[in-house]
């Protein structure tokens, strides 16, 4: 296809989009609300995994030790810990720090402690794994490794929790993935149809053209700019939408948060492609282009 | 037959065409020449649309096989159906323009699709525009425009990009006399630039008084094919011409007309 073509068809998309108004601006409220329904399922899945990534971080194995182990031998733990490609912090807690910060959590109730003579609190590790071995198998095998140490008591790091985040992760993945194609499907049809009531409109003007001698791609590229430039607009219009009602939840939901800026680039292009997606899907059914 | 003969431009070659149990067009042979006007003449339903169609290849016949330029129907892919539409120009009963276009804009199209630069758009659509005698309406939209203006921007619209082939499909069914002589008149003059023309109407009447050559077709079927046209055939009925200018279809072995 030659510019001179590509120029004319792109005006000649503006200028129908111009021409017919009404038609044009009830398609951006129908895509608006369609896509709306997409934009809250990406602000939620977007939250949800935020929130299921800071789980994960937290998590922490702590791995106590012995008292007798001398502090030297403690050093090279401590070392040999930090060399381990599965660790990425080690914070070492001493037995005074320890019974500091239970005495601190206690608060008012501190005064129990009094009738302690000696610290039965026992110096430990806090390590944090890297990201890619916190799970479940992972965090078993590097508590077991551990446990197998001389110098240590006991490893704890939360196992039903943990067993539990996986199985709910996982299965919020799986729900999430399902509930996406079906959201992004729906949204196609949706848009296809929307498309439709244009393309019925303009039935006429297909025909000649396709006697006239125009290509497919002269006849469907008008359209896919439309349905894209329409599906773009209404993307900014759910975004403004979706702010509004993030707003007015904010008071119920604190930690909700709206999208980054590179999601929402991503979230307007993914829209301008459904658009041009749905307009092709609709010449196709309803032309046999 | 994959090529047509010399100096041919349709070749129609035992095309029959049914839809579901109907009959359409039954083993129809027809060959236009380079530069030929035919009348297709038949009632309605007779299969003139079709038989056109064909040409045109928005239909595909259900045996034999139709041949335009170097198009076979039998071979055609999809995607050369707009290139073949290029070389074809084709004007219809109800006009068919774009009605939120300008004149100038419903005869550019055709040469827009085919990638013509808009400065050589713009000179050949005013040199057509001013051919048909509509340069001063060219900015105007197809509604304003009387019946018979609106198909003189349908035959510009046919004819801007100098096709080798006109189809008119009743091009005159919905115009009064008057201006059905126009039109015709002007269908003659794009004819005689070179054009061959085939021009379909159920009109007997409107046929009479022209000496081209007349393709009867009755059920799907060709019944007669005079060459030189009725007025011709009348002349011989009273004994003017020496020449017989009937030939039923198949009796001499020939199909089509040499002109």
């Amino acid at each position: 296809m030659k510019g001179h073509q590509i120029n004319y068809l792109v005006s000649e998309a503006f200028n129908t989009l111009g021409r017919h108004k009404a038609v044009t601006f009830l398609s951006v409220v129908i895509m608006s609300l369609t896509l709306l329904v997409l934009a809250v399922f990406l602000l939620a899945t977007d939250n949800v995994l935020t929130f299921l990534d800071r789980a994960r971080r937290e998590m922490t194995v702590f791995v106590y030790l012995r008292d007798d182990v001398p502090r030297g031998v403690l050093d090279g733990e401590y070392q040999r810990l930090l060399k381990m490609g599965e660790v990425e912090t080690v914070v070492f807690i001493s037995k005074e720090q320890a019974m500091a910060e239970f005495r601190e959590e206690l608060g008012d109730e501190r005064s129990i402690l009094e009738v302690l003579e000696t610290n039965p609190l026992p110096a430990s590790f806090r390590v944090t794994l890297r990201n890619e071995y916190r799970k479940k198998e992972a965090i078993e095998r590097f508590a077991g490794a551990m446990r197998a140490s001389p110098t240590v008591e006991e490893v704890s790091y939360g196992k039903e929790f943990i067993e539990q985040f996986s199985t709910v992760s996982r299965g919020f993945l799986y729900v999430d993935l399902v509930l996406g194609i079906i959201v992004i499907l729906s949204s196609v049809f949706i848009i296809s149809n929307t498309v439709r009531l244009t393309i019925l409109s303009r039935q006429k003007s297909i025909e000649v053209l396709k006697l006239v001698g125009a290509t497919n791609r002269f006849i469907t590229m008008p359209f896919m700019i439309e349905g894209a430039f329409q599906a773009g607009v209404a993307s900014l219009v759910s975004l403004g939408l979706l702010f509004g009602i993030y707003a007015l939840t904010r008071g119920l939901l604190p930690d909700l948060a709206f999208l980054k800026p590179g999601k929402i680039t991503l979230y307007v292009i993914t829209c301008v492609l459904l658009g041009s997606i749905g307009s092709l899907a609709s010449l196709r059914r309803h032309l046999k282009l | 037959m994959d090529v047509l003969e010399p100096r041919k431009v349709i070749g129609i070659y035992h095309v029959s065409k049914k839809y579901d149990d109907r009959v359409v067009l039954r083993d129809v042979n027809l060959q236009v020449g380079n530069g030929e006007f035919v009348f297709l003449v038949g009632p309605s339903g007779a299969g003139k649309s079709t038989l056109l169609r064909m040409i045109y290849m928005e239909e595909t016949p259900n045996e034999g096989q139709v041949v335009v330029g170097s198009f076979v129907s039998t071979s055609l892919k999809r995607r050369q159906i707009p290139h073949l539409r290029r070389k074809i120009g084709i004007v219809f009963q109800d006009f068919k323009l774009l009605e939120d276009r300008s004149v100038f804009e419903n005869v550019a199209i055709t040469m827009r699709v085919a990638g013509t630069p808009n400065a050589e758009i713009k000179k050949r659509v005013m040199q057509v525009l001013t051919q048909v005698g509509l340069y001063h309406k060219r900015y105007d939209r197809p509604v304003t425009l009387s019946g018979g203006e609106q198909q003189r921007v349908a035959i510009a619209r046919a004819v801007v990009n100098t096709p080798e082939i006109l189809l008119a499909d009743e091009p005159t069914g919905n115009l009064d006399p008057e201006v059905t002589k126009d039109i015709i008149q002007l269908l003659f003059r794009i004819n005689s630039a070179g054009t061959a023309v085939l021009m379909a109407t159920h009109n007997h009447e409107l046929v009479r008084n022209y000496a081209q050559r007349i393709v009867f077709l009755r059920d799907g079927t060709i019944e007669e094919d005079l060459r030189l046209g009725l007025a011709a055939f009348t002349k011989d009925r009273l004994g003017l011409s020496e020449q017989p200018v009937t030939r039923p279809l198949g009796a001499s072995g020939e199909r089509g007309e040499t002109h």
